[in-house]
């Protein structure tokens, strides 16, 4: 057991690494750095020794290697050191909204796996019924609805009908849960409907293919009743394919959710992560990267946990 | 001794894309008690469907049971509510699978998918039903049950999973286990210990099973009758020994050819039967055997031959010509 996952555990330090090295090189090969922009910004262009100075103020004179060991030193002490745009510590800019993605993609993730679940088993159990076909055309029609689109139209039907709308400025779930839920649940129903799309699907397919399966013939065989045919031999099984849907969408969610913050007045790490491209904010980019992609592969990690959790024959390898 | 199962005029249909199949076509046979029947036939003549339809786990909603009795001690088990059905299966009548390596729970342990049964069944808990589960491992032959109950299907061979298939039959104790090509699957020297097995423990616990297989040599050994199935129905029916000895259906005849057997000089030649078994959804009008029997009379082809009494006691065949075979040793 603890083979295969220390395996896997430690191959995230390798990912990782990679990880920053491509964004580390990727940043500096596109055209344009911070500085320039900073500084074509003060009316007419700034003096070429300004700009130099302005460089070796930020380390960007040193040698590229040199540069990637100051910062990579610098993210094994948790410390991304501070914006190139406004000079604050990254740490401070990102935890708010760490904190504000991560409750959206959670409550969202929450919203589609309450909806996918017994969707997808009642349609794999009614298939080909009118149950059946509701589900599906409830699920395309997440698939074919932005998130974005869903979005303005709870704002807007929530401005006609109850003349309320959700409050505007964020208060974290700490300081007033009430206020914080009634601001967020909107943004992960919206998001979490066409989530929710995609577990559907994959449920009821991995349900409809776990029913065919001969073991469930032997559970019927023993007399069981319908309940735990269900839900001790065919829904642990068809959970595996599920559980990859859900995990990397809900990796997905923390950083990419860019328009629908807008609509929704949120600050996250989606729409940090566009202002910090346009901006050429070098530290901010990469910690963002860093962080976002962190996490993506610790959600792989936990989800190899729970495969050889759900997964004997995973779990003896 | 009196009938534990009878199966009347039961029809099996599965609706598919090239039309109806019916892969049982109003057959009857009986099992009595403590009995050993064997259900023999060609790949695809529903065997496996004749069982399923039994336990009423034919797969909806392309296969339906369409005609006939399942009468089961005394109760015609077709006309039973899906919960009174419920509790026939795996208690009064249990089933053990053709495919060991996929019939078993991949993500359950060994203990879990034998306790269920007993649980569901007998009301059985906790150690009590964790002592009976190593008790029946044991019974099959897995030696150090305690360890074997905590582990998963995949770290039992194929010999060892049926084995454990046919303990969790024989957990609540059945008067009929339906046994479907309990072999197969498995290589010539386990297949002969685990028909050992069985037909060991049916004979001590007294229960009656149903042997479906297309091994004529296994037949010989394990079973008291038998059933021969083409195509969907019964073309002969007979103690095992009569047919050995007297076979009077050209089907029977075909199969026993086609088994090596020891009462018989090594050089003599195995003969496969000619010819494919028919396409069951447009089945010829008269004898569906027919156009692969060297019998095959004029008649055969227009009208069907019904079962009738041939010989000894309790023998029958459906065959225009049984005369002919009986009076024709030599053919063989
Ligand atoms: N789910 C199904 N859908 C459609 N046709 C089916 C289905 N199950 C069985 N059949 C058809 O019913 C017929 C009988 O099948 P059955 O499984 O009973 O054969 P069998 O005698 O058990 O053969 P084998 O020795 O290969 O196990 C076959 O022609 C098969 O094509
Ligand atoms: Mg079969």
């Amino acid at each position: 057991m603890s083979k295969y996952l220390l395996k896997r555990f430690l191959l995230m330090f390798p990912t990782l690494l990679g990880v920053a090295v491509v964004i580390f090189v990727l940043i500096r090969v596109i055209p344009g750095d911070v500085v320039e922009l900073r500084m074509s910004g003060d009316r007419g262009s700034a003096s070429q020794q300004a700009i130099d100075e302005e460089r070796v103020r930020f380390g960007l004179d040193q040698p590229v290697w040199k540069q990637f060991a100051t910062w990579v030193w610098g993210v094994v002490r948790l410390d991304f050191g501070t914006s190139m745009w406004t000079g604050a510590p990254i740490g401070e800019e990102i935890k708010l909204r760490f904190a504000l993605s991560m409750q959206v993609a959670i409550m969202a993730t929450i919203v589609a796996v309450l909806l996918a679940i017994p969707l997808g088993v009642v349609a794999a159990l009614k298939q080909d019924t009118w149950v059946d076909y509701a589900v599906r055309i409830f699920s395309i029609a997440g698939l074919a609805t932005p998130s974005f689109w869903l979005g303005i139209v709870f704002i807007l039907l929530l401005l006609i009908v109850f003349k309320w709308l959700p409050p505007m400025v964020y208060t974290p779930f700490w300081v007033n849960p009430w206020q914080n839920l009634l601001q967020l649940v909107w943004p992960a129903l919206a998001v979490g409907y066409r989530y929710s799309a995609v577990a559907t699907r994959m449920t009821r397919s991995a349900m409809l293919e776990v029913l065919r399966e001969d073991y469930i013939r032997t559970a019927r065989a023993k007399g069981l009743v319908q309940k735990l045919v269900l839900s001790r031999h065919a829904l642990k099984n068809a959970m595996l394919p599920v559980m990859t849907v859900i995990g990397l969408e809900f990796a997905f969610l923390l950083g990419g959710l860019v328009v629908t913050e807008q609509v929704f007045n949120l600050n996250g790490l989606g729409l940090l992560f566009v202002q910090a491209v346009a901006h050429r904010d070098y530290t901010l980019i990469q910690a963002l990267v860093m962080i976002v992609s962190g996490f993506f592969i610790l959600v792989n990690f936990v989800m190899d946990v729970m495969y050889a959790w759900l997964d004997p024959r995973i779990r003896y390898r | 001794m009196g009938v534990l199962l009878e199966v009347r005029s039961l029809t099996t249909e599965f609706a598919t894309s090239g039309g109806v199949v019916r892969a049982v076509d109003g057959v009857s046979w009986d099992v009595q008690e403590g009995e050993t029947v064997a259900l023999v036939g060609e790949s695809g003549c529903g065997k496996s469907v004749s069982a399923l339809s039994v336990m009423r786990l034919v797969a909806a909603p392309a296969g339906r049971i369409v005609g006939g009795q399942v009468v089961f001690k005394g109760r015609d088990l077709l006309q039973l509510s899906e919960e009174d059905m419920r509790r026939v299966r795996g208690r009064e009548i249990a089933m053990i699978f053709q495919e060991p390596m996929t019939s078993l729970n991949p993500v359950l342990t060994i203990g879990r998918q034998l306790t269920e049964g007993l649980e569901i069944h007998l009301g059985m808990s906790g150690a009590g039903a964790r002592a009976r589960a190593a008790e029946l491992l044991g019974m099959v032959g897995i030696p150090d049950p305690e360890r074997r109950l905590t582990q998963y299907p995949h770290q039992f061979s194929g010999g060892m999973r049926q084995r454990m298939m046919i303990a969790m039959a024989l957990a609540c104790e059945p008067s009929l286990i339906l046994a479907d090509e309990p072999t197969t699957a498995l290589d010539v020297t386990i297949q002969a210990q685990i028909l050992e097995l069985l037909k060991d423990l049916s004979r001590r616990l007294g229960v009656a099973m149903l042997i479906i297989t297309h091994n004529l040599g296994v037949v010989a050994r394990y079973a008291d009758r038998v059933n021969v199935m083409y195509a969907g129905r019964i073309v002969e029916r007979g103690s095992a020994r009569e047919l050995y000895a007297n076979p009077r259906h050209p089907y029977t005849l075909g199969l026993l050819k086609s088994v090596p057997r020891l009462d018989e000089p090594r050089r003599a030649r195995l003969q496969p039967i000619e010819g494919q078994p028919p396409d069951l959804t447009r089945l010829p009008p008269g004898c569906a055997f027919a156009p692969r029997c060297a019998f095959r009379v004029a008649r055969c082809a227009a009208e069907r031959p019904a079962l009738a009494p041939v010989g000894g006691a309790g023998h029958l065949t459906a065959c225009w010509e049984a005369g002919r075979l009986d009076r024709a040793p030599a053919l063989r």
